[in-house]
């Protein structure tokens, strides 16, 4: 493939649960590198698209393309490329922090000395006794750390998020969103769906969904400039309110 | 090595939950010492009347010997030919002994009495062996009587009962309740694990995770037919010393059978799990499969008393083939050569349930 390939190119993508359409036709890129907010209300079809993305949900018409590699064919050499953080964090509860890390680093084929320096180095950003905690047990914060890092210890390309920052306190938050700068400076691809309306400020791009259509895409401050609104909310009401509302 | 880590994970998550430890491991010992009194085929202390209107010394001796009989609790004596009723509809006994002289042609009194035994019809089972006993006390009677007038019996079957002489029911059912352990121990733990993940979501991670569909399936199923074998020995533990009851076969063929039955029974959980979309739901399935399993296993009744078509039902229950196989092993000594049909009819539906279940759970995360 071409080094132009996008990481992720979404193409005419449909989902059907029965005779309900949950995405409909949805099409959209994320060029490697770059951090796409997926915007959108509850149920509007975030989960669903990033599920497709990954995998895990079956495609009822359309592709999606990783690297130009179709997910429908190449799923094992897609699998080594993604890394994906689910709504609940997908950790086990009565596992300890340090536990979940070697469970999850040992089934993306860690060496046992990876495993150990990878321990060590979420010991750097938490303290020892938490590490030792259940998972039940920890901040929602620590959690969603503790999330995010096993998600990157296959080290992949490109990143999924699904609402990582719900149910985490403002400064968790604000924590969360340094650290996903960091990845960018490391050259990762980062789909992040989330309803916080305040975090598409972080976005390089953002792809505002409702009813399992794209009412909006683009970079925050040009669809701002383009709409004439002041803030993401008021376009984001807009947007809505234009495809019309439940 | 990948596997190492989801049964590890695994472990580590069955350990952590103290209730469960308790359930895994103490209550199998409670459970074998009580089931192994409570479900017994043996009759101790039938409570019985006995209405005798004989004035014969042959009926007193008949009526001593009923008295003297662990078998039977003798609640009622009475002479009044009225009292035969009411105290067997009220359930004060099961079974009611009415003696009359029996008389010739010219009423003359014979040598031995009439006997009437009416027995409480509802609890057919006991009612069936008391009545067995009742007509044994009485041929002994007779035979005793002709043996000291010097008058040979000319025919009399001599049974003589090998493997269990006693005929204690515990030596039938505590191997059966060895089987049944293993199957209510691995039926429940594997039939909530994959809801478990799919409920805390982490069964998405693991998908996604280099881990192939087989690697999860196999440590789903590891750790519980782990947990199932050791429970297995502490049933068996439980049998034989407290019980008592002789283990004359071989460990290695009661092992060999064990595991080919953990293959049918845990890919037969894992596909309930996999068709359940909460643990309520998996758990409400493995308890009615677990009584279906076992009502059609022989364990209770012989399979051969199941109507034809609900045979078809138990020649495809894996539970049947263990049960006579661990009773085999256990009760006979027997080696393979006398239950490889079983084993290879096991093997069979192991197979099958195998593969329903592992099409199942990759139809399912292909959805």
């Amino acid at each position: 493939m071409s080094a132009a390939a996008p990481a992720i190119a979404v193409r005419d993508l449909c989902k059907n649960f029965g005779h309900f359409q949950a995405v409909k036709r949805i099409s959209f890129e994320v060029a490697p590198g770059e951090i796409v907010g997926f915007l959108g209300p509850n149920g509007a079809g975030k989960t669903t698209t990033i599920k497709m993305i990954t995998g895990l949900l079956k495609i009822t018409s359309g592709a999606v393309l990783i690297n130009g590699l179709d997910n429908r064919e190449h799923l094992a050499a897609i699998k080594k490329k993604i890394g994906y953080m689910s709504q609940k964090f997908s950790l086990y509860h009565l596992l300890t922090a340090q536990e979940n890390i070697e469970f999850f680093g040992g089934i993306s084929g860690l060496a046992p000395r990876e495993l150990k320096a990878s321990v060590a180095r979420m010991g750097e950003q938490v303290a020892a006794a938490v590490l030792r905690q259940k998972i039940q047990d920890v901040p929602p914060g620590i959690r969603q750390k503790v999330a995010l890092f096993v998600c990157l210890l296959p080290e992949p390309e490109i990143i999924l998020l699904d609402e990582p920052t719900s149910g985490v306190d403002p400064e968790a938050r604000r924590l969360f969103w340094s650290e996903i700068y960091g990845l960018k400076k490391r050259g990762k691809t980062l789909l992040v769906s989330t309803h916080n309306l305040d975090e598409a400020e972080y976005c390089d791009r953002i792809i505002i969904i409702h009813n399992g259509e794209i009412v909006a895409a683009g970079a925050p401050d040009e669809l701002l400039r383009q709409k004439g609104k002041a803030s993401i909310e008021e376009l984001f009401k807009d947007a809505i309110q234009e495809h019309g509302q439940d | 090595m990948k596997l190492f880590f989801m049964v590890k994970k695994e472990l580590i998550e069955i350990t952590r939950q103290k209730e469960l430890l308790f359930l895994m491991f103490v209550s199998p010992v409670i459970q074998v010492i009580i089931l192994g009194y409570v479900i017994s085929t043996d009759i101790r202390h039938v409570p019985v009347g006995i209405v005798n209107l004989s004035r014969g010394q042959a009926a007193e001796r008949i009526i001593e010997r009923v008295r003297r009989s662990p078998l039977f609790d003798v609640r009622l004596e009475s002479r009044h030919s009225q009292d035969y009723l009411y105290p067997l509809k009220k359930g004060e006994v099961k079974a009611m002994l009415i003696f009359r002289d029996a008389l010739d042609r010219k009423r003359t009194v014979l040598k031995y009495p009439e006997v009437q035994v009416l027995m409480d019809g509802i609890d057919s089972n006991t009612s069936m062996i008391a009545a067995g006993y009742f007509n044994g006390i009485i041929k002994n009677y007779i035979l005793n009587d002709m043996e000291k007038l010097g008058r040979g019996v000319p025919m009399a079957g001599r049974p003589v009962f090998r493997f269990n002489p006693q005929l204690r029911s515990i030596n039938t059912m505590g191997p059966g309740i060895v089987a049944f352990l293993l199957t209510i121990i691995t039926m429940f733990l594997t039939s909530a694990s994959l809801v478990r993940e799919k409920e805390q979501q982490t069964l998405d991670t693991l998908l996604i995770s280099p881990l192939t569909t087989l690697e999860i399936y196999v440590g789903k199923a590891l750790p519980a037919a782990l947990i199932g074998l050791v429970d297995m020995v502490i049933g068996l533990l439980v049998v034989v010393l407290w019980f008592g009851i002789p283990f004359r076969g071989n460990l290695l063929y009661l092992f060999l059978a064990s595991l080919v039955y953990l293959a049918a029974i845990l890919a037969y959980a894992l596909l309930i799990s996999v068709l359940s979309a909460t643990t309520q739901q998996a758990m409400f399935f493995a308890w009615f499969s677990l009584m279906i399993f076992l009502l059609m296993s022989g364990f209770f009744t012989p399979v051969e008393n199941i109507p034809p078509l609900l045979r078809l039902l138990a020649d495809i229950n894996p539970l049947r083939y263990l049960i006579k196989i661990i009773r085999e092993i256990f009760l006979k000594g027997n080696g393979i050569s006398y239950f490889w049909k079983d084993l290879l009819a096991l093997g069979g539906i192991a197979l099958a349930l195998v593969s329903i279940s592992l099409l199942n759970f990759k139809r399912f995360i292909s959805k």
